[in-house]
C-alpha cells in the first residue's frame, strides 16, 4: 500500500522536531545533570529519527520503535523535570502521530 | 540432563557472538576499504563535522575552565565572610545607583564599635587600597596595590608568609612604617637580594619591609596577594584618604562557627544602624555583600554564554550531518551494483545497513576526533600562552565522541536503510 498524505505530513513534522531536539543534546541543563544524560537524551532522539524513517517506508517496525521513543522520551523529560511548553507540543503532536500511525498499523508492511 | 538447555543456549549465544563479531569486523573492514579509497571525499565530508565538534566543545571547554577558575577564586574569599560597603554586589536590570552613590564609606572608627558590640563574629578587619610607585633604590613598580590593613585582616583573608613574619599588634595599631610585599613585588624591586630588613618607598614614606607574602598566582576576580604591599592602617592613612571613594574602603566580618551568614548580617545590620543612627524607618545606608552573591551573577553569566555556544555549535554540528548524509548519499549510489552482486550471494538487509551505518559512524567519528584533537593542542597551547588553566575535561570528550556517534547514526541511516532495500536484480544492472 502506497503511504497515505497524512503519515507524509506527520513524519515531515516528526523530522523537524527531531532536527531541533537534536540540538538540545548540547543543552548546557541536561549537560549538567550528568556525565551521560547527553549521551542518552541523543539515543533518545536517534531512536525517534530511525523510527520516524521506518515509518515513512511504512514498515510496522517504525510505529513500534516510534512507541518506545516517545514512551523513553517521555520518561526522560519527567525524570529532569522538563515540562514547559515545548514539552506539551512535543507530547501533543506524539500522541495526534502515534495515532495515526497505529490506524495503519495493519496496512504497513511486518518485513524489515 | 537438566543441564542440557542451558548448555544449548550457551553453545546458540556463543554461535550468535561470533556471528555479531563477524559482521561487525566485515562492516568495519568495508568501510575502512570506502573511507581510504575516497581520501579527498572523505576528508572533506569529515571536516562538517570537525568543525561542529570544534566549535561546540571549544565552547564548553572555555566556559567550564572560566568557571572553575572564577569559583575558585570566589571560594578563596572565603564563604563566611560578609562585605561591609557602600556599593552593593547586584546584577541586572534594577540598580538604583542614585540611592547609593549618597551612601556614606565605611570608616575605621565603625570598626572599632563593631569589635566592642559583635557577638557573631570570629574576627573583623578593615581594609583600604590604593594604587601606588614603589621603589627600591633604583628598582619601581609602578601601579602597585597598597592595602591599608587593619591587625585581623590575616584572620579574613587566607595567605601564607614564606619569609619574615606578619604585623604583631602593637605596629598595626602604632601604626609603624613595616611593610609585607607580595611575590611580585619581592622579584620586580629585589631581584637578588633578601628583601626583609630594606626599606622601600611609597608615596615619599619609608617602609621596612618585615615579610613576603607566599606566591598566590593570577586570580579571575583580581585581587591576588602577588601584586600587593600590605601595611598597618594607621600608616596608610598619613597618604590615603578614607573618605575617597578612590581607596575603596571596606570592613570585613567574618562568622564564628556555627553562625550562619544570615544570623551575622542580622545582627551586623543592627549594629551597623546603630553606629549610624539611623531612624527606624529610614533604608540602611550600607551594603553587606557576600561572595554567594558573586556566584549567582557568574551563574547567570556562564548560562548565557553556554546557551550562545549550544545554539551555534548545535547547527554546526547539524550542517556536518548534512554533509555526511549528503556523502553516504553518493557512496550508496556509486556501488548500487556491489550491493546486487552482495544480496543475490546471499546477504541480508541487515548486513548492507550496518555495512553503510558503519561508514557513516566511522566517518563522523573520525571527524569529532580531529575536532577534539585540535580543542586538546589549543588548549595544550593557551595553558602556556595566558594565566590560566584551561581543560579539555573528560565530561566535554564524552560528549564530543557520543555525538559524533550520532550524528553519524542520524545522517547515515536513511541512506543505509535505502540501500539495504534495494532489490539485487535492479541494483546489478544500475550502471
Amino acid at each position: 500500500m502506497k503511504r497515505p498524505k497524512i503519515i507524509s505530513v506527520l513524519c515531515i513534522i516528526g523530522f523537524i522536531m527531531v532536527v531541533f531536539a537534536f540540538v538540545n543534546v548540547f543543552s548546557p541543563d541536561i549537560k549538567k545533570i550528568g556525565m551521560a544524560v547527553p549521551a542518552l537524551y541523543g539515543a533518545i532522539i536517534a531512536m525517534q529519527f530511525i523510527s520516524l524513517v521506518g515509518v515513512w517506508y511504512f514498515k510496522q517496525w517504525g510505529t513500534t520503535a516510534y512507541l518506545i521513543a516517545f514512551f523513553s522520551k517521555l520518561i526522560f523529560h519527567m525524570l529532569i523535570n522538563d515540562t514547559g511548553i515545548g514539552f506539551y507540543v512535543f507530547v501533543l503532536v506524539s500522541i495526534i502521530s502515534a495515532v495515526y500511525f497505529l490506524r495503519y498499523f495493519t496496512k504497513m508492511n511486518p518485513n524489515f | 540432563m537438566i543441564l542440557r538447555p542451558i548448555k544449548k543456549f550457551s553453545a546458540t549465544f556463543k554461535t550468535c557472538k561470533a556471528m555479531v563479531f563477524l559482521l561487525f569486523k566485515e562492516s568495519v573492514r568495508f568501510a575502512w576499504q570506502a573511507l581510504v579509497g575516497n581520501k579527498l571525499r572523505s576528508f572533506l565530508s569529515l571536516l562538517g563535522i570537525t568543525i561542529g565538534i570544534f566549535a561546540i566543545i571549544l565552547v564548553f571547554t572555555i566556559v567550564d575552565s572560566l568557571e572553575s577558575n572564577i569559583r575558585s577564586s570566589i571560594q578563596s574569599l572565603g564563604n563566611n565572610v560578609i562585605y561591609v560597603q557602600k556599593w552593593p554586589w547586584s546584577f541586572g536590570e534594577n540598580y538604583p545607583w542614585w540611592k547609593y552613590m549618597n551612601r556614606p564609606l565605611p570608616q575605621y572608627e565603625e570598626l572599632e564599635d563593631l569589635i566592642k558590640r559583635s557577638k557573631t563574629t570570629e574576627a573583623l578587619a578593615y581594609r583600604m587600597g590604593v594604587r601606588k610607585v614603589v621603589k627600591f633604590q633604583s628598582n619601581s613598580i609602578e601601579n602597585c596595590v597598597i592595602g591599608g590593613i587593619s591587625h585581623e585582616f590575616f584572620k579574613i583573608k587566607n595567605f601564607e608568609i614564606s619569609d619574615g613574619r606578619y604585623f604583631t599588634l602593637s605596629e598595626a595599631e602604632g601604626g609603624y612604617q613595616v611593610a609585607l610585599i607580595g611575590d611580585k613585588i619581592k622579584e620586580g624591586l629585589f631581584p637578588n637580594t633578601d628583601p626583609l630588613g630594606k626599606q622601600i618607598k611609597i608615596s615619599g614614606f619609608k617602609a621596612t619591609v618585615i615579610g613576603v607574602i607566599k606566591k598566590e598566582g593570577e586570580s579571575m576576580l583580581g585581587g591576588s596577594m602577588d601584586n600587593q604591599v600590605l601595611i598597618p592602617f594607621n600608616f596608610g592613612r598619613k597618604f590615603m584618604d578614607t573618605r575617597s571613594e578612590n581607596s575603596d574602603p571596606i570592613i570585613f566580618a567574618k562568622a564564628k562557627p556555627n553562625i550562619t551568614n544570615v544570623e551575622m548580617a542580622d545582627e551586623l545590620t543592627g549594629l551597623l544602624r546603630s553606629v549610624r543612627r539611623l531612624k527606624p524607618a529610614a533604608e540602611d545606608n550600607f551594603a553587606l555583600n557576600e561572595t554567594s552573591l558573586l556566584s549567582k551573577g557568574f551563574d547567570m553569566l556562564f548560562d548565557i554564554i553556554g546557551k550562545a555556544g549550544w545554539i551555534i555549535g548545535g547547527f554546526s554540528i547539524l550542517v556536518g550531518g548534512f554533509g555526511i548524509a549528503n556523502i553516504m548519499f553518493v557512496s550508496v549510489r556509486e556501488r548500487t551494483n556491489i550491493i546486487g552482486i552482495q544480496k543475490s550471494l546471499g546477504a541480508k538487509n541487515h548486513f548492507i545497513l550496518i555495512q553503510f551505518l558503519t561508514e557513516s559512524i566511522l566517518l563522523s567519528l573520525f571527524g569529532g576526533i580531529i575536532g577534539l584533537l585540535l580543542i586538546y593542542l589549543l588548549t595544550f597551547g593557551a595553558s602556556g600562552a595566558i594565566d590560566m588553566e584551561i581543560t579539555l575535561t573528560a565530561t566535554n570528550i564524552f560528549l564530543g565522541l557520543t555525538v559524533s556517534v550520532l550524528i553519524g547514526v542520524i545522517s547515515g541511516f536513511v541512506p543505509a536503510y535505502g540501500a539495504s532495500q534495494l532489490d539485487p536484480v535492479e541494483a546489478i544492472r544500475t550502471t
